[in-house]
């Protein structure tokens, strides 16, 4: 039997009233086979605290902080004519600083001890990332920096990616995700746009993310932060995927205008290798073949867009029916990889982003791609029974997934 | 304590390195460039992060042709406008697509559809780029100073 251990109050947990019910659950199981005695028993349980994760405070905070964070960027918009630029500077960079040492000092209360909540530390860092955006634009209106350039962004992003790993604060890196790839797209794009030129950085977007997902998932970048920074890296590389397959399943993109630029290879090379690294270092099958499908998927969208079909809607001829056809089978495919993702990773934000995307798609392509092919309510009616089919087998695949997962952790 | 003050510390010089970095050119004809005036033609739109400015154009900067950047030798990049004394203004003498050795120069690019060189938008409350609009409508001066690597800063625009 196990002796319960003298414990030195470690910080309380949260945990989410699902969990806690299955901890209590086991717990007593634990007890009765002779496992646990009751006062660990009661040590263990005590270490949790019973948290809904999307409680309306951390709603409110973190709508706060993105409000705040907003209309500070905002206000250098204004620009406010009463202060000249150089006091606007030290102002906007003088809140940037009390912000950033604000959500420090209280990520260091909150170690030690519990009054001051986790959702408070990650709004006031999210702030503070967002308020780095408006230190950025403020230095570059001051000194009359052309308007419209991507580059600002792209700054943005990497100091909200460094402040990120300096305090293994997941606000900061919403921000860097979100100003990082507004950036790459845009700098792709600012050069020479084009269709593939679209598809290609949104692949890079969706590769690199689910390669550093589960680059955090195998402890490559540290313990702490690991699970939570997993989960924003791999939203965003399922997103991308699904939207570099959406932009390639459009009749009128192609190699028009193409041409490879400096930003674009970078691209490639450091998706290629971020999944490099992250296929060596995969620590399960299904964490390889999670990095694998995103090339897959970036494959996928390359190729459809490389397809070059006629993008008049009048000229439909087993060209345009065999692009349509690919298309639809492979965002569907994705989708269900996503919503597969979704369950394993037990992320709800995965699923409803699968589901959404298949209905924006679906509709988008009934009304603009597919009028002149099939009416757009018999598409809704066939995809309606592939969907009932594949919701069958999908429903066998959850199971055998679920089975396989069970296995790993034996 | 010393391990947050150490983390606010790196994550604050990293950002304000990055933002020097964002206005290194500006920055830098700023502290160390040659004062030139030049005339221009502005128009007025807005920046959804820095808010409304004045978009201009440089006639004596366009150095004549089909193409609408003035430059076409069926390449795109860095390019080098050399820059002469005309009257009260200056005017471009040449382009090139390697940096000059000496003399006044303006480091641009040709990426898109017109040549920029750093100078194109003055930012300003959006009340008075209207009136700047309005005002200079007809012409203006802008002061750029410019450093000895072609980097320019504008630095005011008169009508």
């Amino acid at each position: 039997m196990t002796t319960s251990p003298t414990l030195d109050r470690p910080p309380l947990r949260p945990a989410s009233p699902s969990q806690l019910s299955w901890l209590r659950t086991e717990l007593a199981a634990w007890q009765h086979e002779g496992l646990i005695d009751p006062a660990l028993a009661a040590t263990l349980a005590a270490r949790y605290h019973e948290s809904r994760r999307f409680s309306v405070g951390r709603l409110l905070l973190t709508l706060g902080a993105v409000f705040v964070g907003v209309g500070l960027i905002w206000l250098v918009a204004a620009n406010l004519d009463q202060l000249p630029p150089t006091l606007r500077f030290v102002a906007v960079a003088a809140i940037w600083v009390a912000l950033l040492a604000a959500g420090e000092a209280f990520a260091a209360r909150h170690q030690r001890q519990p009054g001051i909540p986790r959702p408070l530390v990650f709004s006031v860092r999210l702030l503070a990332a967002l308020a780095l955006g408006a230190v950025i634009f403020q230095a570059a209106q001051s000194f009359q920096v052309p308007a419209y350039e991507p580059r600002l962004v792209g700054l943005w992003a990497a100091g909200a990616l460094v402040h990120a790993y300096v305090v293994r604060g997941a606000g900061p890196l919403l921000v860097a995700l979100a100003a990082g790839s507004t950036w790459f797209v845009w700098q792709v794009l600012w050069d020479q746009p084009s269709g593939l030129g679209a598809v290609l950085a949104l692949a890079v977007l969706a590769c690199v993310g689910v390669a550093a997902a589960s680059l955090h998932t195998t402890g490559a970048a540290g313990e702490q932060a690991n699970d939570r920074f997993a989960a924003p890296w791999r939203e965003v590389g399922a997103v991308f995927a699904l939207a570099a397959l959406f932009v390639a399943a459009l009749p009128f993109v192609g190699l028009a205008d193409f041409e490879w630029n400096a930003w674009l290879v970078g691209g490639l090379v450091v998706a290629g290798v971020i999944t490099a690294v992250a296929l060596g270092r995969a620590g399960t099958a299904i964490d390889r073949m999670e990095a694998v499908a995103g090339v897959a998927v970036a494959v996928v969208a390359i190729a459809l867009a490389a397809w070059e079909t006629s993008s008049d809607v009048d000229l439909v001829g087993p060209a345009e029916w065999a692009h349509a056809a690919v298309s639809v089978t492979a965002y569907v495919a994705a989708a269900i990889g996503v919503a597969l993702l979704g369950t394993r990773h037990d992320s709800w934000r995965l699923t409803a982003s699968a589901t959404g995307a298949l209905v924006v798609f679906t509709t988008f392509q009934s009304f603009a791609v597919f009028a002149p092919i099939i009416e757009g309510a018999w598409l809704f009616v066939v995809l309606g029974l592939i969907f009932l089919g594949t919701g069958f087998t999908f429903d066998r695949a959850r199971r055998r997934l679920a089975a396989a997962l069970e296995g790993e952790v034996r | 304590m010393i391990s947050m003050v150490r983390k606010v510390g790196v994550v604050s010089v990293t950002g304000l390195a990055l933002a020097a970095v964002a206005v290194y050119p500006q920055l830098s004809a700023r502290l160390t460039g040659e004062e030139i005036r030049l005339r221009v033609a502005p128009v007025d739109p807005i920046d959804p992060f820095r808010g409304a400015y004045v978009d201009l154009q440089y006639p004596d900067l366009r150095l004549g042709g089909p193409d609408p950047r003035g430059i076409d030798d069926g390449d795109s990049g860095d390019v080098y406008l050399t820059l002469r004394p005309k009257g009260d203004v200056w005017v471009a003498d040449s382009w090139t697509r390697t940096r000059p050795e000496d003399g006044t120069y303006l480091a641009c690019t040709d990426h898109t559809w017109r040549v920029r060189c750093g100078i194109e938008s003055w930012f300003l409350p959006q009340d008075e780029a209207a009136e700047m609009e309005e005002a200079v409508g007809d012409g203006a001066i802008a002061t750029v100073r410019v450093d000895d690597r072609g980097h320019a800063a504008l630095v005011d625009v008169e009508g």
